[in-house]
């Protein structure tokens, strides 16, 4: 567990550093992200100690959230003056890229398969 | 004995904030799992349900709020980095339907922006909302470290990250139906690309190759987002 939580906060510390040396517009948690995956491509094999760490961390992700989430209750004012905009963004949004979405690859594989 | 020694510490102690906002999400698991893990009754909307009428009656500050639940907030980055292992179970799914998959994740990632952001235009919403709406499909802990980067609220773009996830969970089924959709694998996708989590935890409703393909999508799009916003951002 330790093992696997040090592995984490070790590539986490790597992607941070290389987003400030390099001064990247990527967050450093998404390039620390990417080299772990290109670093499991590379090994291949299990990584049991990671197992334990990512079950974790992933089962509490939406508790780790809560303590930005709340600062919702300092941002009424906008919403209520856009209330009916968010909403619209939202739902219309929402359905109308679902849709595109799931018809583009469904006639995507269908392409695919009927070769 | 000193009744007013104890409420200040029971006032300033971050201890009783961590044991709210850990409770509230307790019962909110304890809720989900009782009703038989209904996608659209996930744990964080009933702790936000539980939470946002204490804080607002407590009247606290936010930021003392934040600064005392901070230890929880810090596990954000290295969970996003925890994204990579299940992104990297279920790449082999990438080599069966390469390019649909790319084709999808590239034209359904920007479709999602720009409807969304092209909405709010049309309602002439100002420009902080505009830019909390960019992550709204992306999984919730990558927009957290993203919105702080676009120049978003994190607070906002966060509430639009969850009510999306709650949206296309809610939306899907009627949506596959009336476009007639015939593979899970697209359900699936779809689902992870638009409603990240929600929407994985709902392709799980569908099959386990919905929800691998979902479980895929959301990192893929997490990824893609997360990469190319701030640079097109930064060239507005």
């Amino acid at each position: 567990m330790l093992h696997g939580i040090l592995t984490l906060l070790l590539f986490q510390f790597v992607g941070e550093c290389i987003s400030k040396l390099f001064m990247l517009k990527i967050p450093g948690a998404i390039i620390g992200m990417v080299l772990l995956l290109l670093f499991l491509m590379i090994r291949k094999g299990s990584f049991h100690a990671l197992d334990n760490a990512v079950f974790w961390l992933l089962r509490y992700l939406p508790l780790f959230i809560i303590p930005a989430a709340a600062g919702i209750i300092t941002q009424f004012e906008t919403i209520s003056n856009e209330l009916f905009a968010i909403l619209a963004s939202l739902i219309v949004g929402t359905f109308l890229a679902l849709a595109f979405s799931v018809k583009l690859m469904d006639v995507l594989i269908s392409r695919k398969e009927g070769k | 004995m000193n009744v007013d020694a104890l409420i200040a510490y029971v006032m300033n102690t971050p201890l009783s904030w961590i044991i709210i906002t850990l409770s509230a999400y307790k019962i909110g698991i304890i809720i989900y799992e009782k009703t038989g893990k209904n996608a659209l009754l996930q744990p964080i909307v009933i702790a936000y349900v539980i939470m946002l009428p204490i804080l607002l009656l407590a009247k606290i500050p936010y930021k003392q709020y934040f600064d005392s639940v901070f230890i929880l907030h810090f596990f954000l980055g290295p969970a996003t980095v925890a994204l990579a292992l299940p992104l990297y179970k279920n790449l082999k799914l990438i080599q069966s339907y390469f390019l649909p998959i790319l084709i999808t994740l590239v034209f359904g990632g920007i479709f999602t922006i720009l409807s969304a952001v092209g909405i709010l235009w049309l309602f002439d919403a100002s420009k902080i909302t505009m830019l909390s709406m960019t992550t709204k499909s992306v999984t919730a802990p990558i927009t957290l470290i993203t919105a702080h980067d676009i120049g978003a609220n994190a607070a906002l773009a966060i509430g639009f990250v969850v009510i999306t996830g709650l949206l296309g969970a809610l939306l899907g089924t009627f949506v596959f139906k009336l476009l007639k959709i015939k593979h899970d694998a697209a359900k699936g996708f779809a689902l992870g690309l638009i409603s990240h989590a929600v929407g994985t935890a709902r392709a799980f409703e569908i099959s386990e190759n919905a929800a691998a393909f979902s479980a895929l999508a959301m990192g893929l799009v997490g990824v893609f987002i997360a990469v190319v916003l701030p640079i097109v951002i930064g060239f507005l």
